[in-house]
């Protein structure tokens, strides 16, 4: 199974390798975008502002892996899932000798490999451009890559639910603004979740969004203990079950109710 | 035992009732009506390995809602579906790794690479064989003409060569049953050709069962043995394709050039036994049941009116029958 969904991988990113002077541009507009988060900030520091007890680098540090992190959290199937069951292509990829679920997690790291090729060439060029702080040691580092790993699959379970809506909206685009607004807001994308009030932090410490983002920059700081970063660990596995049987339950039943479209 | 058995086949629709206009929308939003369409209405076939099925009818008959059923993508209301042994949507993995499927514009390749990548894939994804790969791939290479088209990217070949590599990835994990929903729907003749030969061929060899729905009735003449007429839901004929135009057409139609007529033929002959289609000053077409009469008697009657130059007989195709089927001028028993 897990040789199937690697080679599904492969092919995914063989595809969008293709297009390489698209993540060439990509790459331009994700440095143009931190460099205006750093302009920013600046000018706040500049007025003698002291943020959340973070330092100016610890800012600067914070965007630039917040926007190089945006593609590897962010790049998922919602669009190419929605877009094949708007035109009935969905049809097709349910006749695969291999669950749907195995075959969109196959496409899902194909596109992996093309966010983490634009993340981390971003992350390195911007590190070089504009100095960042190092992780506080290397078993952090190595906790910062676990969260994202383990967010990478919780989003992708919350994709496939969303999605399947399309099943009976056909809607597509609407859904993937959704995701972008609940992602972003929840995930620390915007700011640091500190600076929102206590209820928005109340509802991201609930939701699974914060720990795509904010928390393992955390972790990354070093800001989180021990103990903190297996609680991490553990409410990711919840949500990783929760939204898996959901997404399984919400297949089983649309695909027993649906009219595929065209033909 | 039959490889696919369906018994009392039914399935309903639930079609929203729009009404026009804003208000109509708006009062649908908060007030849906549905209304119940049945697309497929109580039917039964059985089909044995191997067989050439034609299944054939207007659109909107059920065919695509029928075949859909089949491969387990459409759960039916009522009735029961087994394809070797599995009852499709219930087991839709393990059926799918047993069929092949066509459908119209659908595609398994992947438009960005070249063509051989998706069959790599497929080989991967139904772990073919190595060897068993390599000896399809060379044969459906060879019979589908798809030497240079294997490494070209997907985007870049026309639709004729696109369905060549779309029916070879089909059958390459040598299913036992296959699907094809109009494969030859905007392709021209010499490719239409190339495909049908394949099927015949692997046919005969692999004994691969092929269920084919189609409006080129050419394909059904030259593939099929027998034919699954559907109309509205229900099958109306079910049996051997020669049979088929035994019953329905046994018509004949002759054409005739002729000269120095003197009277209209379609009303000196309005009482006789053939029908006249046409009638020109120089031509005239008439179609006759071959039980009854030939065509000498046909010459015999024409002949009191006008000089006979020249003469074709035809016997009348698929094609035409399934016309008059379809305009409701056949009247089934």
């Amino acid at each position: 199974m897990i040789r199937k969904i690697i080679a599904i991988a492969k092919q995914d990113a063989r595809e969008g390798l293709y297009y390489r002077f698209d993540l060439l541009l990509y790459i331009c507009n994700f440095m143009i975008q931190i460099a205006v988060y750093v302009f920013i900030w600046l000018a706040i520091y500049n007025q003698g502002n002291q943020i959340l007890g973070m330092s100016f680098e610890q800012v600067t540090t914070y965007y630039i892996l917040v926007v190089s992190l945006d593609p590897i959290i962010g790049w998922g199937i919602n669009e190419i899932l929605g877009e094949a069951i708007r035109d009935g292509q969905v049809l097709r990829e349910l006749l695969h000798p291999i669950s749907f679920f195995s075959y969109y997690f196959g496409i899902r790291i194909g596109e992996l490999v093309e966010a983490g090729i634009v993340g981390i060439i971003t992350f390195l060029l911007c590190a070089i451009l504009f100095g960042i702080v190092l992780p506080q040691s290397l078993f952090h580092f190595c906790a910062f890559l676990v969260v994202i790993v383990l967010s990478i699959i919780v989003i992708y379970f919350f994709e496939m639910i969303l999605s399947m809506s399309a099943f009976y909206t056909n809607s597509v685009w609407g859904i993937e603004i959704l995701k972008r607004a609940i992602i972003s807001i929840f995930s620390g994308m915007i700011a640091p979740l500190t600076l929102f009030p206590e209820w928005v932090q109340k509802i991201a410490n609930f939701l699974p969004f914060q720990e795509c983002i904010y928390t393992p920059i955390n972790i990354y700081f070093g800001e989180l203990s021990n103990i903190e970063i297996l609680q991490t660990i553990i409410k990711q596995g919840i949500w990783i079950t929760v939204l898996y049987l959901l997404a399984k339950f919400i297949f089983h039943k649309a695909i027993k109710n649906i009219t595929i479209n065209g033909g | 035992m039959a490889i696919i058995e369906v018994k009392n086949l039914v399935k309903t629709y639930k079609i929203s009732e729009k009404q026009n206009g804003m208000l109509g929308y708006i009062k649908h939003l908060f007030h849906p009506k549905y209304r119940e369409q049945t697309a497929v209405n109580n039917v039964s076939f059985n089909i044995e390995e191997g067989e050439l099925v034609g299944y054939i009818g207007e659109n909107g008959a059920g065919k695509s809602t029928t075949i859909k059923m089949l491969t387990g993508l459409l759960t039916p209301t009522s009735g029961s579906v087994i394809v070797n042994g599995l009852v499709p949507n219930e087991k839709r993995i393990q059926n799918n790794k047993q069929i092949g499927a066509v459908f119209g514009q659908k595609t398994q390749l992947w438009w960005d690479l070249p063509v051989i990548e998706s069959f790599r894939l497929i080989k991967k994804m139904y772990e073919i064989p190595e060897g068993e790969y390599r000896k399809n791939l060379k044969k459906f290479t060879e019979i589908l003409q798809l030497e240079e088209l294997l490494d070209k990217q997907v985007k870049n070949l026309s639709l004729g060569q696109k369905m060549r590599c779309e029916i070879a990835a089909t059958f390459l994990h040598n299913p036992k049953i296959v699907y094809l929903d109009e494969p030859t729907i905007g392709l021209d003749i010499l490719v239409k050709d190339n495909i049908r030969k394949f099927i015949k061929d692997i046919n005969k060899e692999k004994k691969t069962t092929v269920i084919l729905t189609t409006h080129d009735l050419k394909d059904i003449e030259e593939v099929c043995d027998r034919i699954i007429l559907i109309d509205k839901g229900s099958i109306i004929y079910d049996g051997e394709k020669e049979k088929f135009k035994d019953i329905y057409g046994n018509k004949i139609i002759a054409e005739f050039v002729v000269k120095n007529k003197t009277k209209s033929v379609t009303l000196e002959t309005q009482e006789e036994d053939f029908e006249v289609i046409e009638e020109t000053e120089n031509s005239l077409k008439i179609r006759f049941n071959h039980d009854k009469l030939t065509v000498i008697n046909i010459v015999d009657s024409i002949s009191k009116y006008c000089e006979i130059l020249d003469m074709h007989v035809q016997e009348q195709g698929l094609e035409e029958i399934l016309k008059e089927i379809y305009r409701g001028e056949i009247i089934r028993d």
